[in-house]
């Protein structure tokens, strides 16, 4: 280490940045290549596992059966019933609208909630009482009030997704700093206006969290109310694969679930970026 | 005073660092030689960003130079030393250990039995006067106790050479004066070799049995000043105040 | 010498919108239970349970216990099913976190991999489970352990990512040895981090496990929930879901205590 860094100092400074750009490469591409390495022999040991009948393909199917059944089921209502790509529309129907209720109710809520003492203190004893429980135990209540409809599971989706919303909201908008108040008040500005020129704009970070985690909430929780109380989706084909027995729809299934959820977290993201460039500077 | 009869302890010869910060080389430290005399109290001063607390990472072995070489007693120094101790900048007490547990770190990382650390921690938190804190989290503590349990856990160790990283930067004025004259007292028990970084040119003439001035980024040394005025310093004495005056002109500003 | 207080105008104002406020919750509460009792009379009666009968069906269930067990039973039941997994949770989980937190190798090899297995909803393992394991014991604990293991992997390695450098070269000054480096530095400063994954990953248990035990369990909570809606049961169904959230509040309240405990120097601030 030492003797390189000695060298360097008798190069010039060009050849020293190209230098340290070549080393800098060098590290990312060789541990790109072990992610990859990772990966990839994942997949190989998956692959090899069933393929010498180390499990039973009854058990587990290989990659190759997951991406061959990928093209098949774009076409392919069977066993379940529908497509994939109803079963997928189905199932980010009832995602985003649970989700979009929660964030229209949630983070006003929140907000009001934060900046509103009196509203805190109406709506924190009802808040606290409905927190604690799991949105998966509505299940059963709603399936009796509701059905096993959109809006059923719509519902259920809300409640994991609310619950975020409106802690972030509220914890977001009391961060507010006394400063910002206080020359918005040596200013005449109102309570209210306030409210929503300085204290929802601060906010914004804290919200920003707390919506990715009602997304990530809600996409999980979809799957299991697609399991207790559907006839379409995503959750619904996996517990249709469960119950024919057909490991490779199971695991189709689990990978486009996930892969939806990655997208989504990468388009928030993006969304975040944009909406708050200025945290970055 | 035979100043030209001292020992030199630490020798840096043309040490520079420099950092390739978005495809710029950018230069922190350029081509310091400096020697560190046995038993010196050595101030090192210039202005904010002026790489005076790289120069002490280099020392302590944090990091490495670019180019240049230093010398302990006349052997390399090419790593961090158990005969070089180090008091942060930002305090760097460990917050998950009491008082105690962060002043006997070295000791323990060395590997000394407890009962012989407890009795080295206890000598040095009585010494900064922290006596019946040794249970406290650094949390509970006030921005000069916190300093104090810093100092406590370099001298536990037992170095031959104390860095000190503008150690009452954090300060507000009143603890820092007191402070000042704390570390004076402990220096003058315990005599050790101590290289002190400061941008406070009142603190440094206080301190200072020499100056190092280093300009403004890269830091290069500028001038040395051996300051000759007996102790306890009274920093309003004519003599004191000329020679704040005079180093005061001669240092660039800090941007 | 008792002094009479002179308030301002503004003061007692503060004083009355103060009083206000200690009532309104148990307004808000009032109202609550009142609209519970109106929900529940009426053409509602069957599917809207009064707050009467979900108290006639905990007394009911403390005399017949349901598959052997009361509420009390069924609660333990989920609660030692959450606690055996999450031992092991910890366990593996933290082990992982700090092997990819600090080995920068390991982080590359391995991270991927899992965060592809995190992405997937813990529930969506379920019929994979089931179809490897039946719906049995071992493979309740392993949808939880599923529930539960990204939390704290994640927390682990994000605590062990962010160690203050300024720790790390106090212990480079002491000459401290790697493993020193990460046991006596990075691994207690991580503690924080470690914790609050501890405290995610047990409410996400608690969450699991009724999914688990509706999916297929033979006693818990998740079981009474669902033997309630099979046999129309809707009190006990709602008398379950009560008994799920002051359960589940309890945890919470309790993983913050013992983190109290555990890391004393968190509760203590400066004055």
């Amino acid at each position: 280490m030492g003797d390189i860094q000695e060298s360097a100092d008798r190069l010039g400074n060009a050849e020293r940045v190209a230098l340290d750009q070549g080393r800098k490469k060098k590290t990312t591409y060789f541990y790109m290549m072990l992610s990859i390495t990772g990966l990839l022999a994942f997949l190989v040991l998956w692959q090899f596992a069933v393929m010498t009948n180390l499990v039973s393909s009854r058990f587990l199917s290989t990659p190759l059966e997951v991406i061959n059944l990928f093209v098949v089921k774009l076409s392919d209502p069977f066993p379940d019933g529908e497509v994939l790509g109803i079963n997928i529309l189905s199932s980010l129907n009832v995602a985003l609208a649970g989700f979009g209720l929660a964030i229209v109710i949630g983070i006003p809520l929140g907000l009001f909630m934060g900046w509103y003492r009196g509203f805190d203190a109406f709506m924190r004893p009802i808040f606290e009482i409905v927190r604690p429980i799991p949105p998966v135990s509505w299940i059963p209540l709603t399936i009796v009030w509701l059905g096993i409809g959109l809006q059923a599971k719509a519902f259920i989706v809300f409640f994991s997704a609310f619950v975020p919303c409106l802690i972030n909201a509220y914890t977001g908008i009391r961060q507010t700093s006394q400063v910002l108040i206080n020359v918005a008040k040596t200013c005449g500005a109102s309570n209210f206006t306030i409210f929503y020129r300085i204290g929802i704009p601060s906010s914004f970070t804290m919200v920003f969290a707390g919506v990715r985690v009602a997304l990530g909430n809600s996409w999980a929780t979809l799957v299991a109310a697609e399991m207790l109380a559907a006839s379409s989706g995503l959750g619904y084909m996996i517990l249709m694969g469960r119950q024919f027995a057909r490991p490779d729809i199971i695991i189709l299934g689990i990978v486009v679930i996930g892969s939806i959820g990655v997208i989504f977290t990468f388009l928030l993201g993006r969304l975040e970026n944009r909406l708050l460039g200025w945290k970055r500077l | 005073m035979s100043m030209d009869e001292k020992k030199i302890r630490l020798r840096l010869e043309h040490i520079s660092q420099s950092y390739v910060v978005k495809n710029e080389v950018r230069c922190a430290v350029d081509d310091v030689t400096l020697d560190v005399y046995d038993n010196e109290f050595l101030v090192v001063l210039g202005p904010g960003h002026c790489g005076k607390s790289v120069l002490l990472n280099i020392i302590a072995g944090i990091e490495k130079p670019v180019a240049g070489q230093m010398f302990l007693d006349g052997g390399r120094l090419l790593k961090s030393d158990e005969r070089i101790g180090m008091v942060f900048q930002k305090l760097a007490l460990m917050p998950w250990k009491t008082v105690m547990a962060n002043v006997e770190f070295g000791p323990e990382v060395r590997g000394v039995a407890k009962g012989e650390r407890r009795a080295a921690a206890q000598k040095y938190i009585d010494l900064v006067g922290l006596t019946g804190f040794e249970k406290a989290y650094p949390n509970e503590l006030s921005g000069g106790m916190k300093q104090r349990v810093g100092i406590a856990r370099a001298y536990t160790n037992n170095p031959e050479i104390l860095l000190m990283d503008e150690p009452f930067g954090q300060l507000d004025a009143q603890t820092r004066y007191a402070m000042q004259e704390e570390i004076m007292k402990i220096w003058e028990m315990e005599k050790r070799t101590l290289v002190f970084v400061t941008n406070n040119i009142e603190e440094a003439v206080y301190l200072g049995d020499r100056i190092v001035l280093l300009t403004r980024c890269p830091g290069r040394v500028k001038q040395v000043y051996p300051i000759g005025l007996p102790r306890p310093r009274d920093t309003v004495d004519p003599q004191f105040l000329r020679i704040r005056k005079e180093i005061s002109q001669n240092t660039d500003l800090a941007l | 010498m008792k002094e009479t207080p002179v308030l301002s105008s503004a003061e007692k104002k503060e004083l009355r919108l103060k009083r206000i406020y200690l009532l309104l919750p148990l307004l808000s509460l009032a109202l609550l239970f009142l609209l519970w009792i109106l929900a529940a009379t009426g053409t509602n009666k069957d599917s809207f349970p009064s707050p009467l009968a979900v108290w006639e069906r905990f007394l009911l269930i403390m005399k017949r216990p349901v598959k052997d067990y009361t509420i009390f039973g069924h609660v333990l039941q989920s609660l030692r099913r959450i606690f055996s997994t999450l031992v092991v949770a910890w366990i593996t989980g933290i082990s992982f976190g700090v092997l990819t937190g600090w080995n920068r190798k390991a982080d590359a090899l391995l991270s991927p991999l899992f965060t592809a297995f995190r992405s997937v909803p813990p529930l969506a393992w379920i019929p994979l489970i089931t179809i490897w394991f039946g719906t049995g014991e071992g493979s309740q604990m392993l949808i939880v352990y599923t529930g539960c293991i990204a939390s704290i992997v994640v927390n682990t390695q994000a605590g062990l990512k962010n160690v203050a450098k300024m720790y790390l070269d106090v212990g480079t000054v002491f000459n401290a040895s790697s493993r020193q480096m990460l046991f006596q530095i990075a691994i207690p400063s991580a503690l924080d981090a470690v914790f609050a994954g501890v405290r995610t990953s047990t409410s996400a248990a608690w969450m699991v496990v009724l999914a688990a035990e509706m999916l297929g369990g033979k006693s818990g909570v998740g079981f009474l929930i669902v033997r309630g809606m099979d046999s129309l049961d809707l009190p006990l169904v709602l008398m379950s879901m009560i008994f799920i959230g002051v359960v589940g509040a309890m945890l919470a309240v309790l993983t913050q205590i013992v983190e109290g405990v555990l890391c004393p120097w968190t509760r203590k601030k400066s004055a």
